[in-house]
C-alpha cells in the first residue's frame, strides 16, 4: 500500500530513478513483477516438487534396469549360474563360463597350509610344493599327480588333498570389480580385455544405465496387447459414456422441467463425488457370485458366478461401465451448461421455422456443442489414459490380463509385481511413454483450441 | 390471410395475462399491437405463432382452427427482437433453414433464397455469418428468413428495439415496403407509438391484457377512446387538466379558464368532474378559447419549440410552435386553443 502511494507522490518523473538510494533493498517487491514472483512461489515449488521432479525422475529411471533384484543403490559382482548363462548367451563366451563354473585345482600356498593343518605327511606337502603354481582343470589329472608322488597316499587321502586345492569361482561374491578380476586371473591368467569387460557386466548385481527397457517395450508382444487394450478402453469409454451418454443426459435434461432435471443431474453426479473405493465396492457387490446379479438371476435358474471376472467380455463391460459413469457427469455438466447458454429465442425460431425436437437437436444443439464436445473429448482422453483406480479396484486387469491397460500395467510392473521382482526401470520406461503421449496430445489440443480460431473476426459495415 | 383471435385467454400459473381477447387482422393488413411493457402484447404474438399454448379461446388462420397445432405446422414467420439468427450458419443457410426443414429440393431453395435476399437487399452478404453483420443487416436476414416460406402471417416482435436511432428510421420504412410488396398479413408488436403509427394500417392498443381501442393511426390520434390512448399516442405527449362542467362550459379547476364543450362530445350535467386533454399542437396563437399561464420551460427542438405553460392551479400544458423570439421564460402568455380539437374524458378516463 505504502509503495503505491510512494509512486503517486513522486510522480511519473521519478519512475526512471527507481534504483536511487532512497529505495531500500526490497524495492523489487514493489514492482508487480517482483511481488507476483513471490506470490506464485509456493505454487511453483509445489509444481516442481510434485510434478516436475517425479516426471524427471521417471525419465531417469526409465534408462536404468532397476528392479527389486538390483536394488536402487549399488551392487556387487557375483558369478551366479545366472551370470554365467548371461556370459554364454549374450556374450558368446561359453567356454569362459564353463571354466569359471567348473572347479579348478591350483597348487598354492593356501592349499599347502591347509594340508599342514590336516596333518598330512610332510613328504607329500614337500612333493606338492615342488609343483607350486601349477593348475589342473580336471580332478582326475590332479589326483593322478598326487598318486604319482613317491609316498603314494591312499585313495581317501588323495581325495582330501585334492579337495584342499579345489578353487572354484561359482557363486563367489566380490565387493569390487578389482577383486573379481584378480580372482578370475588366478584361474585363467590369459583373460582378454573383452572377456574381462563381459565378465564384469555379466556378474554385476546392481543397476546400470541401459536403453534395453525401450527395446524390450517395442519387441514385447505384451506391449501390443496392453496398447490395444488401452486404446479400446479409452475409445469405448469416451465414445459411449464421456461424450455419448453425457450428451444424451444433457439433451434429455434440457427438455424436462428445471427441478426434475436438477435432481436427475445430481444423481448422475454421485459416481463422481463418491469415494472410488466405495463406488467400486458397490459394483463388485453387484457382480459377486453371491451378489445382487447372481442372487437375482438365480431365480431364473442361471448359475451364480462372478459376473465381473467371468469372461473377458464381461470384464470389459464392467470396466467401461464403472469408468464411464464416473466420466459421464463431467460431460453432462459441460454440455448442459452449453445448451443452457443457447438463447431460448433460437429454439423458438427453430420451432416456427418448422423444426421438430430432433431437428432442433440436429441443427441447433449439436452445432453449438462442437467446442464442448471437442474439449470433453480431449480432456477425457488424457484423464482416461492415466486413470487407474477404478480398473485396479474392480478387475485389477483380469481375467488373465484381459483388461490390463497401460497405467495399470505400469503399476503392475513397477510397484505390484506378482512374481515379486518389481521392475522399476521398465515400469518407469512405460510411464515415460505415457507422459510423452500425454504431452504430445496436450500440445496438439492446445493448438486445436487456439483462441484466435475460436473467435470470429467481426467485419461490421453500417 | 385473415387472422382471428376468438376470446383468447392466456395465464402463466395463477397469473392471468390475457383474458377473453378478441382481435381480427384482415388479409394483407399490417396491424400494430401497441402497449407498455407487460401489457401482454408479446404473449399474444407468441400465442399466434404457437410457442405458447393458449389457456382459452380459439385462434383461426383464415377458416382453419390453429389453436391446437404446434408452431411447426402453423407456417408463421417471426422476426424476434434479438433476431435469433443461427450463429453457426451463414446468411444463405439461415434464410434457407425453413425450406431445408421442409426438404425442398436444393435448386428450389437456392432460387427462393436469392429472390428473398434481393427483396431485402442483402444479396451481397449471403456468405457472411450473423456475427459479421451489423444490426440492420441482421434485421434484414431475419426478415428474409421469416418471409422465405411464404408464411400465413408475419409476426414482428419489437423488431427495431435493438437498432440505433438512424437505422431504426431506415428499417421502419424498409419493413413497411417489404410488407406492402409481399402483401403479407403482418402483426407488429411494439411499445413505440411512432413505429406503430408510421408502419401500420391499424393499431390495437393494449393495456393490462386488454385491447383498449383498435383504429387506424389517424383515427386513433384524432379520436382516442380513453385518456390512456390519448396519452400513449403523440410526441410530445398530450397534457391533461382537471375541470368541471358548469353552465354548459368546462371550467378548469382553481383557475379562471373556461373552455367550450367540443362539438362531438355530449355536454355533461353541471358539477360533473371531467378531464380535458389538449395536444401541444392545438395550443398556440390561434383558436377560439383563451388559456392564460406563465411560460415555465422552453425546449428547443430545432424547427419548433416546445413551451410548457403553468396555469394558476399549478397544472402544466404543453404547446409546440414554430420557433419564435418574442417569448421567453417566465413570460405571462395568453394563448388560444381550438375547442373542436379538445378531448373531454370522464373521471374514469372514458371519452365523453
Amino acid at each position: 500500500m505504502s509503495a503505491s502511494r510512494d509512486i503517486v507522490e513522486s510522480g511519473p518523473a521519478r519512475i526512471g530513478t527507481r534504483a536511487a538510494p532512497a529505495r531500500p533493498r526490497f524495492a523489487w517487491l514493489n514492482s508487480s513483477k517482483g511481488l507476483g514472483l513471490v506470490l506464485i512461489m509456493p505454487a511453483l515449488l509445489l509444481v516442481i516438487a510434485f510434478f516436475l521432479a517425479p516426471v524427471i525422475l521417471t525419465g531417469v529411471f526409465a534408462f536404468t534396469n532397476m528392479s527389486t533384484a538390483t536394488g536402487i543403490t549399488g551392487g556387487a559382482y557375483q558369478i551366479s549360474p545366472g551370470a554365467l548363462r548371461v556370459l554364454t548367451d549374450r556374450y558368446g563366451m561359453g567356454e569362459l563360463a564353463e571354466r569359471l563354473g567348473q572347479p579348478t585345482y591350483v597348487v598354492d600356498e593356501q592349499g599347502l597350509a591347509a594340508l599342514a593343518e590336516m596333518e598330512i605327511d610332510q613328504d607329500i606337502i614337500d612333493g606338492l610344493k615342488r609343483r607350486l603354481g601349477e593348475t589342473f582343470s580336471s580332478r582326475r589329472d590332479f589326483e593322478r599327480v598326487i598318486r604319482d608322488l613317491p609316498t603314494r597316499p591312499n585313495t581317501r587321502t588323495v581325495k582330501r588333498i585334492s579337495d584342499a586345492f579345489s578353487r572354484s569361482l561359482a557363486n563367489a561374491r566380490f565387493a569390487s570389480a578389482g577383486a573379481l578380476m584378480s580372482a578370475a586371473e588366478a584361474i585363467d591368467p590369459e583373460l582378454t580385455d573383452d572377456e574381462k569387460a563381459a565378465l564384469r557386466e555379466a556378474t554385476y548385481t546392481g543397476w546400470s544405465w541401459t536403453t534395453d527397457n525401450f527395446r524390450r517395450l517395442i519387441t514385447s508382444p505384451q506391449t501390443m496387447r496392453i496398447l490395444f487394450n488401452t486404446i479400446f478402453f479409452v475409445a469405448a469409454t469416451l465414445l459411449i459414456f464421456n461424450t455419448g451418454f453425457a450428451m444424451l443426459l444433457a439433451i434429455a435434461t434440457h427438455y424436462i422441467p428445471d427441478r426434475p432435471a436438477g435432481i436427475f443431474r445430481i444423481i448422475w453426479f454421485l459416481p463422481r463425488i463418491s469415494p472410488a473405493v466405495i463406488y467400486v465396492l458397490l459394483w463388485k457387490w453387484l457382480a459377486w457370485d453371491t451378489g445382487f446379479l447372481s442372487a437375482f438371476l438365480d431365480n431364473f435358474g442361471i448359475r451364480p458366478r462372478n459376473w465381473m471376472l467371468d469372461s473377458a467380455f464381461n470384464a470389459w463391460v464392467f470396466v467401461i461401465l464403472i469408468n464411464g459413469f464416473v466420466g459421464a457427469s463431467m460431460g453432462m455438466l459441460i454440455f448442459a451448461s452449453a445448451i443452457k447458454a443457447i438463447p431460448q429465442s433460437l429454439f423458438h425460431a427453430a420451432s416456427v421455422d418448422g423444426a421438430y425436437r430432433w431437428q432442433q437437436i440436429r441443427h441447433i444443439i449439436l452445432p453449438h456443442l462442437k467446442w464442448p464436445i471437442l474439449f470433453v473429448t480431449c480432456y477425457q482422453t488424457l484423464s482416461l489414459l492415466t486413470s487407474i483406480e477404478q480398473t485396479l479396484l474392480s478387475t485389477d486387469g483380469g481375467p488373465g490380463g484381459a483388461t490390463e491397460i497401460w497405467s495399470l500395467a505400469i503399476y503392475h510392473t513397477a510397484l505390484n509385481n506378482y512374481a515379486g521382482n518389481l521392475q522399476y526401470g521398465y515400469g518407469a520406461a512405460m510411464a515415460l511413454v505415457l507422459v510423452v503421449i500425454g504431452i504430445v496430445l496436450s500440445l496438439l489440443y492446445l493448438r486445436l483450441f487456439n483462441y484466435r480460431a475460436l473467435i470470429i473476426k467481426p467485419r461490421i459495415e453500417h | 390471410m385473415r387472422i382471428l383471435l376468438d376470446k383468447f385467454s392466456k395465464s402463466f400459473g395463477a397469473v392471468k395475462v390475457i383474458e377473453d381477447m378478441t382481435l381480427e387482422i384482415k388479409d394483407g393488413e399490417m396491424l400494430a399491437l401497441l402497449g407498455p411493457s407487460g401489457c401482454g402484447k408479446s404473449t399474444t404474438l407468441f400465442a399466434i405463432c404457437g410457442i405458447h399454448k393458449v389457456t382459452g379461446g380459439r385462434i383461426y388462420f383464415g377458416d382453419r382452427d390453429m389453436t391446437d397445432l404446434p408452431s411447426q405446422e402453423r407456417n408463421v414467420g417471426v422476426v424476434f427482437q434479438s433476431y435469433a439468427l443461427y450463429p453457426h450458419m451463414n446468411v444463405a443457410e439461415n434464410i434457407a433453414f425453413p425450406l431445408r426443414i421442409r426438404n425442398l429440393p436444393g435448386a428450389e431453395i437456392k432460387r427462393l433464397v436469392d429472390e428473398m435476399a434481393d427483396l431485402v437487399h442483402i444479396g451481397n452478404l449471403l456468405d457472411r455469418r450473423p456475427a459479421e453483420l451489423s444490426g440492420g443487416q441482421q434485421q434484414r436476414v431475419a426478415l428474409a428468413r421469416a418471409l422465405v416460406r411464404r408464411p400465413n402471417v408475419l409476426l414482428l416482435d419489437e423488431p427495431l428495439a435493438n437498432l440505433d436511432a438512424k437505422l431504426r428510421l431506415e428499417m421502419r420504412s424498409e419493413i413497411r415496403r417489404i410488407q406492402l410488396e409481399t402483401g403479407i398479413t403482418a402483426i407488429l408488436v411494439t411499445h413505440d407509438q411512432v413505429e406503430a403509427m408510421s408502419m401500420c394500417d391499424r393499431i390495437a392498443i393494449m393495456n393490462a391484457g386488454q385491447i383498449i381501442q383498435i383504429a387506424t393511426p389517424k383515427e386513433m390520434y384524432r379520436n382516442p377512446r380513453t385518456t390512456f390512448v390519448a396519452g400513449f399516442l403523440g410526441n410530445p405527449p398530450i397534457a391533461f387538466v382537471e375541470a368541471e362542467a358548469r353552465d354548459g362550459m368546462l371550467a378548469v379547476k382553481n383557475a379562471d379558464i373556461r373552455l367550450p364543450v367540443p362539438p362531438d362530445a355530449v355536454t355533461p350535467p353541471d358539477g360533473t368532474p371531467v378531464i380535458i386533454g389538449i395536444r401541444p399542437e392545438n395550443l398556440g396563437p390561434e383558436g377560439d378559447a383563451i388559456i392564460r399561464g406563465r411560460v415555465s420551460f422552453i425546449e428547443t427542438q430545432g424547427r419548433e419549440n416546445l413551451y410548457d405553460i403553468k396555469l394558476e392551479n399549478g397544472s402544466v400544458l404543453r404547446s409546440i410552435q414554430r420557433v419564435r423570439d418574442d417569448i421567453s421564460l417566465d413570460d405571462e402568455v395568453e394563448w388560444r386553443v381550438r375547442s373542436d380539437r379538445l378531448f373531454v374524458f370522464a373521471e374514469n378516463g372514458e371519452r365523453l
